[in-house]
């Protein structure tokens, strides 16, 4: 119905090999990209920040993690210690002076070669002990940024970030950090949305689905491991100094414990491994479900005049929202990405029931 | 009587992918059919279908009814199934590496609730594959293929079944080989009178032990009958046997006679 494909007939090999080869997916797209480039204008600036850009932001840090879980097939439970890295790095060095550009790509390539050094056990180990291995990166990480006071400022103290232009547009008020947070999301989607159709992505696939066939094939396992886990770490530093500039505007150490990694690897479970779109989708249940959760019960109470404790108010919406994705895990184990998938699937085929392959 | 029976069975993959439509397949009590085909016409798709381990795949049957001795059993989970009589030996083996030969028999009882009856199926199966008991000692991930596969059939007789699914029983196996374990099926299909329902790429071998086959293509069945009957089609010893020994192929039309069954 809405994604025609009857009719549709590529006549060039690049035609198939386009990002979207239906027009109904790059015009959606499209649309997409245009409802973020014009949101100030069409959202309220309350939204705005304290939405919208979150969730550009965490969707970033989802697609980084994603790369790595999804396309690489390495699990890592210390993502929030790889963005740690990259909003201290990049912070000092733009109080050190450094144009915020160079302290993004500084930030970005320390988290690497930290995130690389503790990928590299993911050489040795796999699975379960590669989570265990990733979870040290992060009590490590926590435990010396809490530690020297030359990093965080001491175990209580924050950070404030200085003023600081992106490309000669100083990053103050609402737009102009939205803009920037909006610009790297669309580098690092554009990234990952290539990545499938790269020789990259083809050996990271390859290594995912079964590391010695990969090697077999001549796939060299040890050199694209620590390529996914340099990216993924790269892309988590430029998260982390995007987050720390356009969102936090000063940092502590607390902000980036292992509940910020646990809830990256649920946003990546939740919206779908593998999947560009899914990162999108996880990041925004994760982060909104408890606040309309919690806004559904605050007008409960206030409005319908149903009288629920304070006890109650408080736990409800966050058994709800585990409750809600422990939901979507068995209704589609795949993630929100491949409800979406079915959908399309059942209007690619529509009217008849299904094709075959 | 009928033991197993599929009444036009239709599969779908991922809700919208079409594997095996219109499928009607009977096994009678104690009988030996084989399913014939090529490569991804849909024969383990109809065994996965009957002995329930679609869903994995994301996999289901989406139109038609399965009985097993005149009860639908669609609507019941393998292990009930297995219950029920009707076990799957799948292609690839799939033996427990890290147990020993004996353990894998043992791994497949937790139905039979009698200890000396355990044992004594045990003691058929060393009798029935006398190789499992030399290399007992050993782990089956240590086993040769045909050792593996020997490991398998018995593991499913462990649960003494009615009807034994076979996915690709010859698979990788030396010729040699493959003649043993059709001699062991044909041996279990007489002596202990359990139905057997055989997938097979290797017709020939297939045709000679069966009493009934059903040849799928594209997931629809395009012939059947006994195996005498199959055998003696030319356009089965065509595509499946190796047949036309004895061809003048000057004289043989350049289109395949197959293809006139899906027109």
């Amino acid at each position: 119905m809405f994604y025609r494909r009857a009719g549709i007939r590529h006549t060039r090999y690049q035609d198939e090999r386009q990002i979207w080869p239906l027009p109904f997916d790059r015009r959606l797209a499209l649309l997409i990209f245009l409802l973020a480039i014009f949101a100030p204008l069409l959202i309220d600036r309350l939204y705005l920040v304290s939405y919208l850009l979150p969730w550009v932001i965490w969707s970033t840090a989802a697609l980084g993690l994603n790369f790595l879980m999804g396309g690489a097939g390495q699990i890592h439970l210390g993502y929030g210690a790889v963005i740690a890295i990259g909003a201290y790095a990049s912070v000092h060095m733009v109080r050190a002076g450094l144009p915020f550009e160079l302290a993004m790509i500084g930030g970005g390539l320390l988290s690497a070669a930290v995130g690389m050094i503790f990928g590299a056990t993911a050489l040795r180990v796999k699975g379960l002990y590669l989570a265990m291995a990733t979870l040290a990166m992060q009590y490590i990480v926590d435990f010396v940024i809490i530690q020297f006071p030359a990093i965080s400022g001491g175990t209580q103290a924050t950070l404030q970030v200085p003023r600081v232009s992106f490309l000669g547009v100083e990053v103050t008020g609402d737009l102009a950090p939205y803009y920037v947070a909006l610009l790297i999301c669309l580098l690092v989607t554009l990234f990952m949305l290539n990545l499938r159709r790269s020789s990259f992505g083809r050996a990271l696939a390859a290594v995912r689905e079964k590391d010695y066939a990969a090697a077999v094939i001549g796939v060299n396992t040890f050199r694209y491991k620590l390529l996914a886990f340099w990216v993924s770490s790269f892309i988590g530093g430029v998260v982390g100094s995007v987050l720390a500039v356009c969102y936090y505007r000063a940092i502590s150490p607390d902000q980036f414990h292992l509940d910020l990694s646990i809830q990256l690897v649920a946003m990546v479970i939740v919206g779908g491994l593998g999947s560009v779109l899914g990162s999108f989708f996880g990041a925004a249940l994760i982060l909104f479900a408890p606040i309309l959760l919690n806004q559904f019960f605050g007008f409960a109470a206030s409005e319908l005049g149903m009288t629920i404790s304070t006890d109650l108010r408080s736990h409800v919406p966050l058994m709800l929202y585990g409750a809600m994705i422990v939901g979507f895990l068995l209704w589609e184990p795949l993630g929100l990405a491949k409800i979406y998938a079915n959908l399309r699937n059942y209007f690619l085929v529509w009217p008849f029931r299904h094709a075959r392959q | 009587m009928t033991l197993l029976a599929l009444n036009n069975i239709e599969v779908v993959y991922d809700s919208v992918f079409l594997a095996v439509k219109g499928v009607s397949i009977e096994v009678p009590e104690g009988g030996l059919v084989a399913l014939l085909g090529a490569n991804g016409a849909g024969k383990s798709t109809i065994l996965k279908s009957i002995s329930g381990l679609l869903k994995p795949e994301r996999g289901a049957v989406s139109h038609g009814q399965i009985t097993f001795e005149g009860t639908d059993i669609l609507a019941l989970d393998p292990p009930e199934r297995v219950r029920r009589g009707l076990v799957h030996v799948l292609e690839g083996r799939r033996v427990f590496e890290h147990l020993t030969p004996e353990e894998n028999l043992l791994a497949a009882t937790s139905m039979h609730g009698d200890r000396s009856e355990v044992a004594g199926l045990v003691e058929q199966m060393f009798q029935l594959f006398p190789r499992l008991a030399e290399r007992n000692k050993s782990k089956a991930g240590y086993l040769s293929g045909g050792e593996q596969q020997m490991l398998a059939i018995g593991r499913a007789l462990m649960t003494k079944p009615k009807l034994i699914l076979l996915d690709e029983p010859s698979l990788g196996l030396a010729p040699f080989l493959v003649d043993e374990i059709f001699d062991t099926i044909r041996r279990i299909n007489a002596e202990q009178n359990t139905a057997v329902l055989l997938v097979e790429q290797n017709a020939v071998a297939a045709l000679d032990v069966a009493q009934s086959a059903y040849l799928i293509e594209q997931g629809r069945i395009v012939m059947s009958g006994t195996a005498d009957v199959l055998k003696s089609n030319p356009d089965i010893q065509q595509a499946y046997l190796g047949g036309g020994s004895g061809v003048d192929y000057h004289a043989v039309k350049h289109y395949r006679r197959r293809k006139r069954w899906l027109a």
